[in-house]
């Protein structure tokens, strides 16, 4: 025990002389060379999705000969914030749409979506989510959507079936009281704006207009939502995840806190780990006042302007968006492809799952503006208290802050 | 003793200079060129992009600094809720520290105590674990049907779920308070918001603060008392003083350096809450837990930021100075200016001691 | 272990005066508040998380599990953070031992011009509030290419102001005739200092390793800023990264509470070690 300690004292101290002789300088330019390797960095999921990458990569990297190598951040975020300001940034790297405009405003990112051989093959709304100032700057990801989840055990103990799948609002609420039974409420749902958005579109708003050019925030759409996300809050058969003591919407539902919840498509992959006891099934939000609606969230692989090899760059982007790899990262890692081509194969492999890409004709897209993550933040931390709050005013801070963003 | 050094002396001065070279370079590189660089960020446009003194950044004056504080939008809000924050953990934390302190510090002072070096030690532990391990320990005491909860329990308390509960402390429950209060604002904070006291969420890390800062100061408080005259205490003790008494009209009266040392370390940490923030709510629940350290960081490397980043880290610099400064007035009194080399002693000696353990 | 806080306590309470038994009582409640979070948190590391939920406050698990450290140790990144931070901790140590009692030798002893000037900028800069160093301390090691390496991680900790500080209040309460002695037989300024003052100032090199230990082995936010790489990452950072869920979902108490007891052990050890040393310190380090 002591002898292992201390051998591992004295490698730790080789490594530390050899990665001190590895501390390169600052640079800045970007020389273009072809043969250049290539890092990526990615905000994981967990081991399945590094996995699934690092393999993808891999297969690129011998077919190309261009070297990679995949990094799972533990931050992505700040990682990339630390990547830019140090000149070295990750030449690919997972890039949300809250991300998008900070980053392409101060000229961080190779705008190469319009270059893509296949850029009419991607869904018209992750297109629109991932372009700035006129320019699609990156190729989707891949995208996921929210729909309504339902513990089919409880649902058909309360004496429910297939025939009672709420379509309407004033049915949710139907069934939600129906579902309700001592301590364990009909819907739970996470209480931030990407969950509760959902009912704001399907009351025909969003935070921002569909273009992204406007707040729109206080609109009677909005409120409408809110009033009735309150109104069975406060009834009891709606519930935040926080007040019932889970983390997210999936905990709570796993642990049949609540019979439904809202989320989105990788609710697979945690119920088949955490929970696989628990039966259930993804059926359509219902529709609100102005028909169908949700949310839809996405990420697309960003190319840092800085990188050294933009062409290998894109040629890899291209790789990891291939029909053939889309299919296959979802099957790994559970999320949909981003390019409507694979749609009828995704739908064949995934029969369950098959509302939640239905919604790429209807989601709508989280703000994108730049700070707009702010302003959704500040939005969730006020809908926490949405139960005894006023959406009113709630609605009219956020339109102010919004409105703030695109002036 | 001047005339032995002064035939000694030949080559002091290089070798003066070479000896406090690792010294004055290292501090030098990452403390005072930091913080004219970040003074420099805080004043300029730059986006976070390359180098801050590359060609397109532009000086842009106190703009930054005006957007926090009275720009009207989320930037001053998000500021003024994190004043908020931690203006109350401050009026908190500090006079329970330094009670609960000079309280421990009574405590196992006595001479004749049994097992008194086991209790000195039970008392300073928390103290030398990180803040890391302390506040993932609290999260699970203080969760929703945590440790602190089931020993309420026992009282037939029905505690609430701490770091999910953003209520003030100070509202009773009420969820909206009279237009008189709800209407003005400052820092785009309402009156009502700012009388609220810290959340529940908050008023943990008080509790956790406490806890950890305790024992430090403890020690300060012990070796004071230890160098306290004996006779003075017995002269009191033969006028026929009373307990009481004498703790307040002798032992305090001589303990003024050490309150004073005590308080302004309190002070200056209490300012800068990060760790536990970052580890433990990022914030959450409704931005109670929102301190400026940590708003500083997540502007600058989450929201790009990087110029608001550092005006707030500024602000918050001004703000601890001035704390300070209103602090020793008000504890000021003529043997306190002439002890101040004593402050300063005590003073070093105490923050690197507390440094990790915030 | 809370037989031996009750112990004493009961005994001396029936001896002695009605008084003294209520201090100990006191005593004995406020050292169960801060003896049983800790016990609690290495119980519940060994539990399933299912049980730690359930039953808060046991101490003896029912189902006896060790989940938690495989978990740690055989499925993630742990034993890495374990490895970086030992390693910073070892560097930074033996930089501040050595660099602080150089310049507190030099303010204490050495007449050299500008003295004054380096005295006064030491307090200054004493003065800066950590947090306000966050973004710069960040902008400078970037800009001298030490981000996200091992040198970025350890040189700017490598000395402390309070430590000169320490150091120099020693040196100043020793003797100034043995060195002398040393001086006249001709030995040089370092010679004298690194053979004849240092074997002398063992007790403040104690507190200054203490210091610089536990200083070292808790800090978190220099190893936010200081690197990004996974393979760079301190315990202080990983663990913190684990609590705040960015690394796993759902609340997997027994993990966490493993890796906060986990990380706390060294600075037990080195706190039980110099334990006489840390409780005299305070006293023994302010020098009049």
């Amino acid at each position: 025990m002591k002898m292992s300690r201390w051998a591992l004292v004295t490698v730790a101290l080789g490594a530390t002389v050899g990665l001190t002789a590895c501390g390169s300088g600052f640079s800045s330019g970007a020389k273009q060379d072809d043969s250049k390797a290539l890092t990526v960095l990615i905000g994981s999921s967990g081991d399945a999705e590094t996995k699934a990458v690092k393999d993808a990569v891999a297969t690129w990297s011998k077919d190309s000969g261009i070297k990679a190598t995949v990094k799972a951040a533990s931050d992505l975020k700040q990682e990339l914030a630390q990547g830019f300001s140090s000149g070295k940034p990750a030449d690919v790297f997972y890039l949300s749409t809250d991300a998008l405009a900070g980053y392409a405003s101060n000229g961080s990112l190779l705008a190469y979506g319009d270059d893509l051989k296949n850029k009419d093959d991607f869904y018209p709304v992750l297109q629109k989510s991932f372009t700035y100032d006129g320019k699609f700057y990156c190729a989707p990801k891949d995208f996921s959507t929210l729909q309504l989840i339902v513990n089919t055990d409880l649902w058909s103990q309360a004496g429910l079936t297939d025939a009672d799948i709420p379509t309407t609002w004033d049915q949710l609420d139907a069934v939600a009281q129906k579902l309700t039974t001592g301590d364990r409420k009909g819907l739970v749902m996470s209480g931030e704006y990407a969950r509760v958005g959902a009912f704001m579109a399907e009351a025909g708003g969003n935070l921002v207009n569909d273009e992204n050019t406007e707040a729109t925030a206080d609109s009677e759409a909005n409120l409408q939502a809110l009033q009735y996300v309150q109104k069975n809050l406060q009834a009891g058969d709606f519930a935040f995840a926080k007040d019932v003591g889970a983390g997210w919407g999936g905990e709570a539902f796993g642990k049949q806190l609540g019979a439904m919840t809202i989320e989105g498509n990788w609710i697979t992959g945690a119920m088949q780990n955490d929970f696989p006891d628990v039966k259930y099934k993804v059926v359509p939000l219902p529709e609100g006042p102005k028909g169908k609606g949700t949310l839809q969230f996405a990420n697309c692989w960003g190319i840092a302007a800085d990188s050294g090899n933009t062409k290998g760059a894109q040629s890899l982007v291209e790789a990891l968006t291939a029909k053939d790899q889309q299919l296959a990262f979802s099957k790994a890692f559970g999320v949909m492809p981003s390019i409507q081509s694979a749609a009828e194969e995704w739908k064949s492999q995934n029969a369950p799952l098959v509302p939640f890409i239905e919604a790429a004709d209807y989601a709508k897209t989280p703000p994108t503006v730049k700070g707009g993550a702010d302003v959704v933040t500040d939005f969730n931390s006020q809908l926490a208290s949405l139960k005894t709050g006023d959406p009113k005013t709630l609605l009219t801070s956020t339109q102010k802050n919004l409105e703030a963003l695109f002036k | 003793m001047a005339n032995a050094r002064t035939r000694l002396r030949r080559g002091e001065g290089l070798a003066g200079w070479l000896f406090t070279a690792p010294v004055i370079v290292i501090l030098g590189l990452f403390l005072l060129v930091p913080v004219l660089m970040a003074a420099w960020v805080s004043l300029s446009d730059w986006t976070g992009r390359g180098s801050p003194f590359a060609a397109g950044v532009n000086f842009i004056g106190v703009d930054n600094y005006r957007e926090i504080l009275g720009g009207g939008g989320l930037a001053e809000r998000d500021f003024g809720i994190s004043l908020k924050n931690n203006f109350w953990y401050v009026i908190l934390v500090v006079p329970l520290q330094t009670i609960v302190a000079l309280g421990l510090a009574l405590l196992v002072n006595k001479r004749v105590l049994r097992g008194r070096g086991f209790f000195r030690t039970a008392f300073y532990f928390p103290s030398v674990t990180s803040s890391v391990a302390i506040t993932v320990l609290w999260l699970f005491l203080f969760s929703g049907s945590g440790a602190v909860n089931a020993v309420l329990s026992w009282v037939g308390i029905n505690g609430p779920d701490w770091f999910n509960d953003p209520a003030g402390i100070f509202h009773f429950g009420a969820t909206s308070g009279p237009s008189a209060l709800t209407s003005g604002t400052v820092l785009g904070v309402s009156w009502w918001d700012w009388l609220g006291g810290p959340s529940v969420a908050m008023t943990a890390f008080v509790i956790l603060a406490v806890f950890t800062t305790g024992g430090t100061f403890m020690l300060l408080f012990l070796a004071a008392l230890q160098n306290l005259s004996g006779e003075v205490q017995e002269a009191a003790e033969m006028d026929g003083a009373n307990a009481a008494q004498r703790f307040f009209r002798v032992t305090l009266p001589q303990l003024r350096p050490t309150l004073f040392t005590v308080i302004t370390l309190g002070l200056i940490g209490c300012w800068q809450v990060f760790d536990q923030i970052y580890t433990g709510t990022q914030g959450q629940p409704g931005k109670t837990t929102l301190t400026p350290a940590y708003l500083s960081y997540t502007s600058a490397f989450d929201s790009n930021e990087w110029g608001r980043g550092a005006a707030i880290a500024f602000i918050l610099f001004a703000i601890i100075i001035v704390f300070t400064l209103v602090q020793r007035w008000v504890l000021a009194e003529r043997k306190v200016s002439r002890r101040r080399m004593r402050w300063i002693e005590d003073a070093r000696d105490a923050s690197a001691r507390i440094g990790g353990t915030r | 272990m809370s037989a031996v806080i009750d112990r004493p306590g009961r005994r001396r309470g029936l001896r002695t005066r009605f008084g003294g038994g209520v201090v100990y009582l006191l005593l004995a409640a406020l050292a169960v508040i801060y003896i049983f979070p800790f016990l609690i948190d290495v119980a519940t590391s060994f539990k399933t998380e299912a049980e730690a939920a359930s039953s808060p406050l046991s101490l003896i698990p029912q189902n006896w599990t060790t989940a938690a450290y495989e978990r740690l140790f055989l499925h993630s990144d742990f034993p890495v953070w374990f490895r970086n931070t030992a390693v910073v901790t070892v560097f930074v140590t033996a930089g501040r031992v050595f660099f602080d009692s150089l310049a507190g030798y030099a303010l204490a002893r050495l007449r050299f011009r500008g003295r004054g000037v380096v005295f006064g900028a030491l307090i200054a800069v004493m003065a800066v509030p950590n947090v306000v160093l966050l973004i710069p301390k960040f902008l400078v090691i970037n800009q001298l290419g030490i981000f996200d390496s091992y040198v970025g991680l350890i040189v700017p900790l490598l000395v402390d102001a309070a430590g000169v500080f320490i150091m120099k209040n020693f040196f100043e309460s020793i003797p100034v005739s043995v060195e002398e002695q040393a001086r006249i037989d001709g030995a040089g300024t370092f010679r004298v200092f690194w053979s004849v003052v240092l074997p002398m100032a063992r007790p403040a090199l104690v507190t200054i390793i203490i210091l610089s230990f536990q200083g070292s082995w808790n800090e978190l936010a220099h190893f936010i800023v200081a690197a990004q790489d996974p393979q760079l990452t301190t315990l202080t950072k990983g663990v913190a990264q684990l609590a705040s869920g960015q690394l796993s979902q759902g609340s997997q108490y027994p993990i966490k509470l493993a890796a906060g007891a986990i990380m706390t052990i060294p600075v037990a050890i080195m706190f039980f070690i110099f334990q006489r040393r840390i409780m005299n310190s305070s006293s023994g380090a302010v020098k009049e």
